[in-house]
């Protein structure tokens, strides 16, 4: 029997292809481990076995009849439920919803079915994808699969937790300050953090839509450039989604990488806890290795870009929830709604100031800091990976504080649009942990090569929930 | 006309102004004060480095620039 637990997305659909294994096999199995993951977790909104089960049966027939040649053909996933799909009300992770179900798909859960991808599972969110750790008070918090005490990272916080069991190959979710980036670090797996524009946020659920993004998470990156290769291009039901090529991930995957500069800002790292900076520094030998040259390179001011992107994203949320906030206030977990209330006192000119320079601090970031290097390493989490316990906030004085140091190093990025790959740090036995290598405009296919590069490197793990309490303490 | 200005002016700051009729706790909305306005003074410094001709649609003009085919 194949542990399909530990396939890619990309072998398991050749094998469905090949006939090796068929789809219902793959969906059973599937369905089964992630039964298992959330028990541990809590990485399950609504599961969907027999739907998923008859969409495998019928790709299983097109296959015998020689039809479904979508690369994802018979392939079961599951994605963080803030998507439309038709005839169905996400949840959004919240107890406010949209209030009639979703009149079609949106463009990103499309794409996946149009390349045959099956969706097995909605999984967990924090509420309203806003929150970088997991924690959520309408839902309940998600576990990690390495340490059920440990946080999952957010706010795709389910996907990130289903993957790296081993209960999907892939799954889709969203960034608007880390959300994509956290939970794959803290999980251990890999994530693409897209270029604002690159991936239409049609039908997705809106956090702060100037820094929006769509991506995935995966244990392989060659499923990261699947998944991209299926979900990049422009939409006419998003007019932010760029008319920019969109290039062969999977082909650009066998890029050559040796010669690449990786800037390293030693003064933005040195902000980090000192076992997060040996980690930077680890990758950072192991990309030389792969015969990438390390380079210093300087970030325009990291903490003006901090207070930029909280310019344009409290009042862009506060924006969204303006009506719920008014009309059904008593309906949010405290922590959102206290993050929700923030945006309403940052000033409209303050706020324009913001939009107004992002363009500038784009260019002088390509020009300054990209001047000395290809792509640029940084950590995701600014502490090793911290406790459910610890970062229990709630909704008190604490919060801006405690959540403005998870998401330290990600949310400057949003500002800036740029794509951001998350790679998980080689573990050791410890808790896992992840730094991202931060691109220019649109070099998605650049970081994946570099990222398939490293996995030779550092093959991607499933979290063995057997090591609980004997690790990391 | 007088009169009706008079009443507009009477009503707390925060009942009118930001944050008006939202169910916000004192400490809540002094903490969020005090947030916003230790942005604001970066909104301000910034403020003064850019021309005015600076715009929003920079940010997208910059990227599309960076697209190659």
């Amino acid at each position: 029997m194949t542990d399909l637990a530990g396939l890619s997305a990309r072998a398991l659909a050749e094998a469905i292809r090949a006939r090796k294994i068929s789809s219902v096999e793959a969906t059973r199995e599937a369905v089964k481990r992630l039964i298992a993951c959330h028990e541990l977790t809590g990485c399950i909104v609504s599961l969907e076995a027999d739907a998923a089960l008859d969409g495998a049966r019928a790709a299983d027939t097109a296959i015998a009849a020689g039809g479904a040649a979508g690369p994802l053909a018979g392939v079961p996933l599951a994605h963080k439920d803030m998507f439309d799909r038709e005839g169905r009300i996400a949840s959004w992770g919240a107890n406010i919803r949209a209030d009639r179900p979703a009149a079609r798909d949106a463009s990103v859960i499309a794409a996946l079915a149009e390349a045959g991808a099956l969706q097995i599972a909605a999984l967990h969110l924090t509420e309203f994808a806003y929150g970088p750790t997991g924690h959520n008070y309408v839902l309940g918090h998600a576990r990690n699969p390495w340490d059920p005490a440990r946080i999952t990272g957010g706010s795709s916080s389910g996907t990130a937790a289903a993957v790296a069991y081993g209960a999907i190959p892939f799954g889709l979710g969203s960034d608007t300050g880390g959300s994509l980036r956290l939970p794959a670090a803290c999980c251990g797996i890999a994530s693409i953090k897209t270029t604002w524009g690159r991936v239409s946020r049609a039908g997705a659920m809106p956090l702060a839509p100037a820094l929006d993004t769509i991506g995935a998470l995966a244990r392989h990156v060659e499923d990261l450039a699947l998944a991209l290769g299926c979900l990049a291009g422009p939409d006419p039901r998003d007019p932010a989604a760029l008319p920019v090529p969109v290039p062969d991930y999977v082909a650009r995957l066998a890029d050559p990488v040796r010669g690449l500069r990786v800037g390293i800002d030693e003064k933005v790292v040195s902000e980090a806890h000192p076992e997060v900076q040996r980690m930077v520094d680890e990758v950072a030998g192991i990309l030389t290795g792969l015969g990438l040259e390390r380079r210093a390179c300087a970030i325009p001011d990291w903490q003006t870009l901090d207070h930029l992107v909280q310019l344009v994203q409290l009042p862009d949320a506060s924006a969204a929830h303006a009506a719920f906030l008014r009309t059904r206030p008593q309906d949010y977990g405290p922590q959102v709604r206290a993050r929700v209330e923030v945006g309403h006192f940052v000033g409209a000119v303050d706020h324009l100031t913001a939009l107004r320079a992002r363009g500038t601090w784009l260019q002088r970031t390509l020009d300054v800091t990209f001047r000395d290097a290809d792509i640029v390493i940084l950590p995701v989490l600014a502490d090793p990976l911290p406790s459910i316990a610890e970062l229990d906030v709630g909704g008190g004085p604490k919060v801006q504080a405690a959540m403005g140091r998870v998401v330290k190093f990600t949310r400057p990025i949003n500002y800036l649009g740029l794509p951001a790959l998350t790679l998980p740090v080689p573990r050791k036995g410890g808790l896992p942990n992840g730094v991202q290598l931060v691109g220019r405009p649109f070099a998605e296919a650049q970081l994946l090569a570099v990222g398939h590069a490293y996995q030779r490197e550092v093959p991607p793990e499933i979290a063995k929930p057997s090591m609980q309490g004997e690790i990391g303490r | 006309m007088a009169a009706s200005g008079n009443t507009t002016a009477a009503a707390p700051q925060d009942e009118k102004g930001a944050g008006g009729g939202l169910d916000i706790p004192e400490e809540r909305r002094a903490l969020a004060k005090a947030h916003a306005a230790l942005l604001a003074e970066t909104a301000a410094r910034i403020a003064v480095e850019l021309p005015m001709s600076a715009d929003v649609d920079d940010f997208r003009r910059v990227l599309a620039a960076e697209a190659k085919p």
